[in-house]
Parts: structure tokens; C-alpha cells; sequence
């Protein structure tokens, strides 16, 4: 479905990271390396600030530009696949994540160009940081994505 | 997307609000609210009498003194709050208005935020409404020039934007220390009732405030009413002019904004692919069912071929449905009644000679027979002379009229009966200025397709599209709601 306005992005984008964060709640209680439990829960709360966010963002930046059509950004793209909780030791934990965040990154970088606010691009283009943050953090943690956790 | 849950579930029948209380009106009379998408009845609205309106004025008389007596920053309190409950209500009005007036999610929201933009910018009455002096214009003698409130105002508000109209000028006459009556639209009484609920919340003192739903009686209570001071209207060009005639015969301040018919210009320099959302955001926006709304789109020069192809395709394009759906760009228009104005303008268009390139008669929604659509629509080869370039259509309806130069274009402005908005499309500043200098509109949008002015500037269109001097919100309104007493003092 292509996301044609301005509150159909902002709504898709606060009903991810709501989806995101459940997915993390449900990855942090499997995981078993204290590090990797930490950081999914650190992860699941930053989604709910999101979700927060957006829908601020939503309330706050409406003018007479949000009414501007919007193409060629299509929802099915970015939708989160609900099989990413099923992960079960921690380097699939971890892999999950990492789809979670690169999923996110790619989102906000590319709507960022679609909204004509500017205002809203620039919380887009923060989030895509964040997002990229959080890979890198991933990525540092050490763990192997074919192994099994630390304990 | 699914559609969002609806606000409202059954038939309500609104209520007045007078001296704090919710009450029935005393009429027998009632008039149906229908959901435009879904073609269904959703409430019933009171036609409510000369005797209610008096009700309401009786307990704004009545709150007046000790309100005029309350300190500017108290009274500022009270919209600080005010603000913040409608934060919290934010989406439940915006759903309520798509509901009943039939616009999308987006323009809704849009609309709300523009509503407590308004009341943000009143919060400024400290500074907003201070006055003036001058020592010694004689020796010894010293003047004040002093900003006080006048009583009991009201104001009588469209169909199209029933959140937001109220509060161009209801939140600057109350913190000026007036007291209010607030008089909407029959066919969408719902959302301003839903605010009234947070105004109910909100706790100002009992009769600053009221409600009162109607129709014509409503509205010649109000005119009529000695103990009103002033009106604001908002609404056809034709009654605009009536409320206004009648509020010089009973001496109320008045500010009467009337219709639109709004030219866009795109001259062959514009960036046409940068320009098309915003050209079609004016042209289809709230299924053109605003003041400010492009009607007729006049390609000058050789722009013409390019542009009609790139406009046309965008208009097939934009999604038309149940705005309580995201992601849909337009909805239908407000009533079955409506429907048929706007398709009578499509038919008296074809008869008049104008060829009709996108035909939004028939369109269909699915899963929403009855609701009163009207796709996109686009005439072109349109004779500046003919009825669907001069008439206030209010709908989406689009007359392509050329003009070979850019004082063509503006010969055209300068013939049209209305002067509310004009956009131009130039990358072109001496173009841009030319135009900005000359053209006969209050209200411009250079390379934007709707010319909105905040809540801190002035809102109100020149020639038949405005009666009156002092314009909705900005800075002016603080002076529609007070008067100014001159103090000439010598003590010595």
C-alpha cells in the first residue's frame, strides 16, 4: 500500500516502532547474555518514545503543507515481519535486531525525503541516526550471529 | 489501512450550551447531521429559536462585568488550560470532523492545530491589547489612549471548516474581556459541540462562553439582538453582505467574510514538477470546499500543454474516499445538496461550451454508495465569461482559462467579482513582485497553492469577498474586540 499523505506515514511510522517495541520486549526475556538483555530492553524502551514522538510529531507539524500528496513510498517495504520475535538464542536474537534497526534506518531515511516539512524531515533524518547508532552498538556486541549466547 | 473507528456511534442530538449548563433548546425543530462519506443520518441539530438566542445573550449580559473585571493574565489562564485540553481531545474533534463535514484525517488535524494556534496566539493579550499615552499634548495635560472591552460579541460559522472558524475570533474577544456566543453551522454542529465539552472542562465562569445551534432564526436572533456589540461572520458572499447591512442598521461592529472565486497563475518559468503537489493541494484540498481553494488555474504563455498534462494526471491520480481512511488525499463534499450544486456548475459548464477533460461525476467509492462524492474535475478551453470561471462553485471542479502574458492574468483578477486569494507560480522575482504589487486579493501565495495566514496575521479577503475593515485574527483583531477610550488628564 503506498503511503500518499502525510498522516499516513506519520501513522505508520508510530504503529512500527509499536510494533518494535513489543518485538523487543519479547526478544529481551529470551535472551540469555546479560549485555544483549540489556540493550534489547534499552531498545524496546527507545521504541516507545518513538511511537510517543510520532504521534506528537503528527499533532504538532500539521499545515497546509502536510496536505500535499506524497509518491513513491510504499508501505510494504518497510513493514515489520512479525516472525522476526521467533527468534530463540541470542545470536538470532541479536540478527533480529539488527533487521529491526536497518529496517528503521531505511524508513526514516527515505521518508524523510518525501515529507515537505521540514521540521519533520529533520526528526526523520535524527531518527536514521539513532537507527544507525543502534546498529553500530549491535554490531559491537560481540556476539556471534552463528553461535549460541554467552550465558 | 483500516478505517479508523468513528467518534460517534448512533443519532445525537446536540445540545446549547448557555450559562455553563448544556440545554435543550426550546424549538420543536430539528434539522438531520449526515456523514458525507457514508450518506448516513448521524444527528439532529435544533433550529433553535429568537427566545434561546436571547437565553444566551441574557447570561453573557450577565457573566460581562465581573469578566471585564478579571486581569488580562487570569483571563489568559483560562486559554492556557484551554490549550492544553484540547491537546488531549485533539484527535477525537479531528475524527468528529471528518465524520460530519467529510474532509480527510490530515486537513482535519490541520484544522484543529489551526484552531489552537489561535488560542495560542490570544494567550499574548498582555501585550496584544495595551493602548498608548503622551504626556503634555498641553502643557500639564497628559493622554491615554486605553484598549477596554465591549461586551457581548458572537459569531456565525461556516460548514467547511467547523472547527477552526469559531476560534479565529471567539479566543480574542474572550481574553479581551468580552463575553461569547458562538452560533455553527447546522450542518456540522458536532465538532464545535465536542470542543464546547472541553470548554465545559475547562471551567470558565458561567455565560462568558455559550453555544446556541440554528439556522436562520439563530442567525437574525443574534443580528437583531440589541445587547449585541459585534459579529463576525464567515460564509457566502450574499449573506456576508445581509449580516453586514444589518449590523450597520443596529450599529455592531462587524467583520463579514464572504466567497471566493481564487485564480492560480503558473507562468512558463515556474518548476512545474516541484509545484504540482502544492498546485493540487489547492485545487482539491477539502474537496475544494474553502475560501481559499485555486478555481480557476490560468497557464500563461506557452506553459499551457505542459502544465494541463502534468495537472491532469496528478488529479486522476489522488486517492478520493472516506477520510477517516489514511492515506486517502480527498473526500466528499458536505451534502447530497451540496453534491447537486457542485454537479449542476459540471453540467451548466458542458452547456456553456467548456470542454470537460476529467469528468468527476460519476465517481465511485468502493464500499460507500451513498456517500456524496464528486471526483476531480477539469474543464478546459473555459471563456473567462462563463459561469463556472466567475461563480463561487465550492467544489473540485477546475476551469483551465489561459492568458497569453502576465497582465492578461491579472485583468482577469481585477474583473473578478471576489478578491480573497491568488496564488503565483514563477522562479521569476521581479515576476513575483510585479504580481505581489498589482494584484487585487488580500490574501498570496507566491509558489505555494494556499495562501493561509496564521493566527498572527490577518485573515479576510478584499472587494465582494469581505465586508468590513478589520480582518479575522492577527494582530488587527484585538481592536475589532475592544474599544479605545481616550484619557486627557490635568492635575496640576
Amino acid at each position: 500500500m503506498s503511503l500518499t499523505t502525510f498522516g499516513a506515514i506519520m501513522g505508520f511510522a508510530a504503529e512500527s516502532s509499536g510494533k518494535a517495541e513489543e518485538i523487543y520486549k519479547v526478544l529481551a526475556q529470551k535472551a540469555r547474555d546479560a549485555t544483549l538483555k540489556e540493550v534489547l530492553q534499552g531498545l524496546s524502551q527507545e521504541e516507545g518514545k518513538n511511537h510517543a514522538l510520532m504521534i506528537k510529531a503528527r499533532r504538532e507539524n500539521v499545515t497546509e503543507m502536510i496536505l500535499e500528496p506524497v509518491t513513491d513510498l510504499h508501505q510494504e517495504d518497510y513493514e515489520i515481519d512479525p516472525k522476526t520475535a521467533d527468534a530463540a538464542d541470542d545470536a538470532g536474537l541479536l540478527k533480529a535486531a539488527v533487521t529491526l534497526e536497518e529496517r528503521g534506518k531505511r524508513f526514516f531515511k527515505d521518508a524523510s525525503s518525501k515529507v515537505s516539512l521540514p521540521e519533520v524531515g529533520r526528526i526523520f533524518r535524527k531518527m536514521a541516526q539513532k537507527k544507525e547508532a543502534n546498529l553500530s552498538k549491535l554490531q559491537g556486541l560481540g556476539l556471534s550471529q552463528t553461535a549460541g549466547g554467552r550465558g | 489501512m483500516a478505517i479508523l473507528e468513528e467518534p460517534m456511534k448512533g443519532i445525537k442530538k446536540v445540545k446549547n450550551y448557555i450559562n455553563g449548563e448544556w440545554v435543550d433548546s426550546s424549538t420543536k425543530e430539528y434539522g438531520d447531521v449526515w456523514c458525507p462519506a457514508t450518506g448516513e443520518k448521524i444527528g439532529e441539530v435544533p433550529f433553535s429559536t429568537t427566545a434561546d438566542i436571547d437565553k444566551a445573550v441574557q447570561a453573557a449580559k450577565e457573566a460581562y462585568w465581573e469578566w471585564r473585571c478579571t486581569p488580562p493574565l487570569t483571563r489568559a489562564r483560562y486559554l492556557f488550560k484551554l490549550k492544553n485540553l484540547f491537546e488531549d481531545a485533539f484527535e477525537d474533534i479531528a475524527r468528529t470532523l471528518v465524520t460530519e463535514e467529510g474532509k480527510t484525517l490530515d486537513e482535519s488535524r490541520g484544522e484543529v492545530r489551526r484552531m489552537i494556534e489561535n488560542v495560542e496566539h490570544a494567550t499574548g493579550v498582555t501585550t496584544m491589547m495595551t493602548g498608548y499615552n503622551l504626556e503634555d499634548i498641553a502643557q500639564g495635560i497628559d493622554c491615554t489612549a486605553e484598549r477596554q472591552p465591549i461586551g457581548v460579541f458572537g459569531v456565525i460559522a461556516p460548514f467547511n471548516f467547523p472547527a477552526m472558524v469559531p476560534w479565529w475570533f471567539l479566543p480574542y474577544a474572550v481574553v479581551c474581556g468580552n463575553t461569547y456566543i458562538v452560533k455553527p453551522s447546522e450542518q456540522v454542529p458536532m465538532t464545535q459541540t465536542r470542543i464546547f465539552e472541553a470548554i465545559d472542562e475547562c471551567g470558565f465562569p458561567e455565560g462568558v462562553i455559550n453555544m446556541v445551534h440554528g439556522a436562520r432564526d439563530a442567525v437574525n436572533g443574534l443580528l437583531y439582538h440589541p445587547d449585541i456589540k459585534g459579529i463576525s461572520f464567515v460564509g457566502q458572499s450574499a449573506t456576508a453582505r445581509y449580516v453586514y447591512k444589518a449590523c450597520g442598521e443596529t450599529g455592531k461592529r462587524a467583520q463579514s467574510l464572504g466567497g471566493a472565486k481564487n485564480f492560480v497563475f503558473v507562468m512558463p518559468d515556474a518548476e512545474l514538477d516541484r509545484s504540482m503537489p502544492s498546485l493540487i493541494t489547492s485545487f482539491y484540498g477539502c474537496a475544494g470546499e474553502r475560501c481559499l481553494s485555486g478555481s480557476v488555474l490560468v497557464p500563461v504563455g506557452d506553459v499551457y500543454k505542459e502544465l494541463k498534462e502534468k495537472f491532469v494526471a496528478a488529479a486522476r491520480a489522488l486517492k478520493v474516499g472516506n477520510g477517516l481512511q489514511e492515506g486517502i488525499q480527498m473526500g466528499p463534499v458536505v451534502s447530497k445538496k451540496h453534491k447537486e450544486k457542485v454537479l449542476g456548475y459540471i453540467e451548466k459548464g458542458i452547456k456553456e461550451g467548456a470542454k470537460l477533460i476529467l469528468d468527476g461525476r460519476n465517481i465511485k467509492v468502493d464500499g460507500y454508495p451513498n456517500g456524496f462524492f464528486v471526483g476531480p474535475t477539469i474543464f478546459d478551453e473555459v471563456d473567462p465569461n462563463m459561469s463556472i470561471a466567475k461563480e463561487e462553485i465550492f467544489g473540485p471542479v477546475v476551469s483551465i482559462v489561459r492568458a497569453g502574458n502576465l497582465e492578461e492574468g491579472l485583468t482577469l483578477l481585477e474583473n473578478s467579482e471576489y478578491g480573497n486569494a491568488t496564488c503565483l507560480y514563477t522562479t521569476n522575482g521581479k515576476t513575483a513582485r510585479e504580481f505581489k504589487y498589482r494584484a487585487v486579493t488580500s490574501m498570496m501565495g507566491i509558489n505555494l497553492g494556499i495562501a493561509a495566514p496564521m493566527s498572527f496575521f490577518p485573515f479576510g479577503g478584499a472587494k465582494g469577498s469581505f465586508f468590513g475593515d478589520i480582518k479575522g485574527h492577527g494582530r488587527e483583531v484585538f481592536q475589532f474586540f475592544t474599544d479605545t477610550k481616550v484619557v486627557i488628564q490635568r492635575w496640576t
